[in-house]
């Protein structure tokens, strides 16, 4: 595989977010580009860098989505202010659990097909989702800290990424049928498992 | 023949578990030890991105163009209103600001050593990015120290209305924005929605300390027996923000419900006038002698 090519689509995707992804976005549900990137190239990329892959992905997702935590000021006789903080952990974490749980399905999906893989944009979404919030409610605990829902809950955060998992895996449906135009840029290898049988040995006759 | 050796030993499954251990150890840091560093990260990382999401932010206009832009009145008319709320923010940042000359001479001292020094203008500003897990989450502008920005300063659109602030990240060119209803709290006042009399001192509108909700708006206890009522429009009267954005338009009020254990107090809650994620370019307050 090449990864000149996945972090270009890595960053096209992230920025597709970032700026024209809120057009797509019907109240919670919003649909996300870059889990489908990512599902697309575990599907064929070598099984071995499939987490590398996603928790790159995953850490361009961090870095672009900084939280705001509030802190007691000094200057201003202990007021709250807020600031913002960029927390590369999270999401590079819940990616890696994601792929975890789409290389396994590989065997059972048909890649080619835009509906399985939709499925495992669905399946990547929801666990990305889970560990995210589950990581920012440890951290809620050992530091006192900020989270990205503050002032709401840690459940509706949990219904309203279930929400938006279930986005990512409606806009996989044209995403992944676009990237396989692109496949052949990619540069995935095609191994074909070749088994030994009459046919072959010539002794069907 | 060490570097060799330590590569072999890291990599494959060993180096997956190392990555997320690392992942895991930068998820659970303190604040003090992400600052200095992830905010420089993620400025780098933008870089590349800037001009995708450009153009991004340009097409999202287009599909879905902000809300004056339905507007079936002549643009003329439009402007002007549009004037007339600028110039109505400017009266009542001019009476808040009487009415804290007013409150001690000291502040006085401090007011026209601040009146004397302040070389803000206003600036337009694109946004370059938004943050995609979130409607309510963090903007990224092009314009940054370079352009005369500073933390803490207000980001207004449509004139007058309060949408974010800057937040401490500043690069020289591109900036991160805190929406208001990511803000812990937000002093205000709450005037009629055709503004204040000229006559009526100003302790008459009752102030209140916006607290953010889990609905994307604010609520308040107001301990005044001056009367309410919806559609209030409450005005930053907060010194925090500095001088430029007093009077600034931040919300109307939506509800107003006793409070049993106050008799006297009301809470209010206030729904924002303008959403960050909803609009393309803001006015942000840089130093004037910054080139533009």
């Amino acid at each position: 595989m090449r990864w000149s090519v996945y972090i270009a689509a890595v960053l096209v995707a992230a920025a597709f977010d970032a700026s024209f992804g809120a057009v797509l976005a019907v109240g919670d549900l919003r649909g996300h580009l870059l889990p489908s990137v990512v599902v697309f190239a575990l599907l064929s990329a070598p099984r071995r860098i499939g987490v590398r892959l996603a928790m790159l992905a995953g850490l361009v997702a961090d870095l672009l989505a900084p939280i705001v935590v509030s802190q007691a000021s000094l200057v201003d006789g202990g007021s709250d202010t807020a600031e913002l903080l960029v927390v590369p952990g999270p999401r590079v974490l819940g990616f890696a659990l994601g792929a975890l749980a789409v290389l396994p399905l590989r065997g059972l999906l048909a890649r080619h097909n835009p509906l399985s893989s939709a499925a495992a944009t669905l399946c990547f979404s929801l666990l990305a989702a889970v560990a995210f919030v589950a990581i920012f409610i440890v951290r809620g605990w050992v530091l006192d800290g900020g989270t990205p829902w503050w002032p709401g809950t840690g459940g509706g955060e949990v219904l309203r990424r279930a929400l938006g998992a279930a986005g990512d895996a409606i806009l996989a449906l044209p995403a992944m049928w676009v990237l396989a135009r692109t496949r052949s840029w990619w540069g995935f290898t095609v191994m074909t498992r070749v088994s030994p049988g009459l046919a072959r040995q010539g002794g069907a006759g | 023949m060490q570097a060799p050796r330590f590569i072999r030993f890291l990599s494959g499954r060993r180096l997956d578990w190392s990555l997320a251990l690392l992942a895991l150890a930068a998820s659970l840091a303190p604040v003090g030890a992400l600052r200095p560093w992830t905010s420089d990260l993620a400025r780098l990382v933008s870089v590349p991105l800037a001009p995708v999401s450009h153009f991004g932010v340009f097409l999202r206009a287009r599909v879905r163009p902000e809300q004056a832009a339905f507007d079936p009145r002549a643009p003329e008319t439009v402007a002007l209103e549009q004037e007339v709320r600028q110039f109505r923010a400017l009266y009542e940042q001019a009476r808040l600001e009487n009415e804290r000359l007013e409150r001690s001479i000291t502040a006085l001292a401090a007011v026209r050593a601040r009146l004397d020094g302040t070389g803000q203008r206003l600036a337009e500003a694109s946004i370059v990015g938004t943050d995609a897990s979130r409607r309510d989450g963090a903007a990224r502008i092009n314009a940054g120290i370079r352009h005369g920005l500073r933390a803490g300063s207000v980001a207004l659109v449509s004139g007058d209305i309060l949408v974010g602030v800057v937040g401490q990240d500043l690069g020289a060119l591109s900036a991160s924005l805190i929406p208001a209803t990511k803000l812990p709290s937000l002093g205000v006042r709450l005037y009629p929605p055709q503004g204040s009399d000229p006559s009526t001192p100003l302790s008459a509108y009752p102030g209140a300390m916006l607290k953010p909700t889990t609905r994307g708006t604010w609520s308040a206890d107001v301990a005044s027996t001056q009367p309410l009522s919806l559609g209030m429009v409450a005005r930053l009267a907060d010194d925090r923000f500095g001088r430029t954005a007093l009077g600034a338009r931040v919300g109307t009020v939506v509800a107003i419900e006793p409070i049993e254990k106050a008799p006297l107090a009301r809470r209010v809650e206030i729904a924002p006038l303008a959403s960050l994620g909803d609009h393309s370019t803001v006015i942000v307050v840089v130093e004037s002698g910054a080139p533009e």
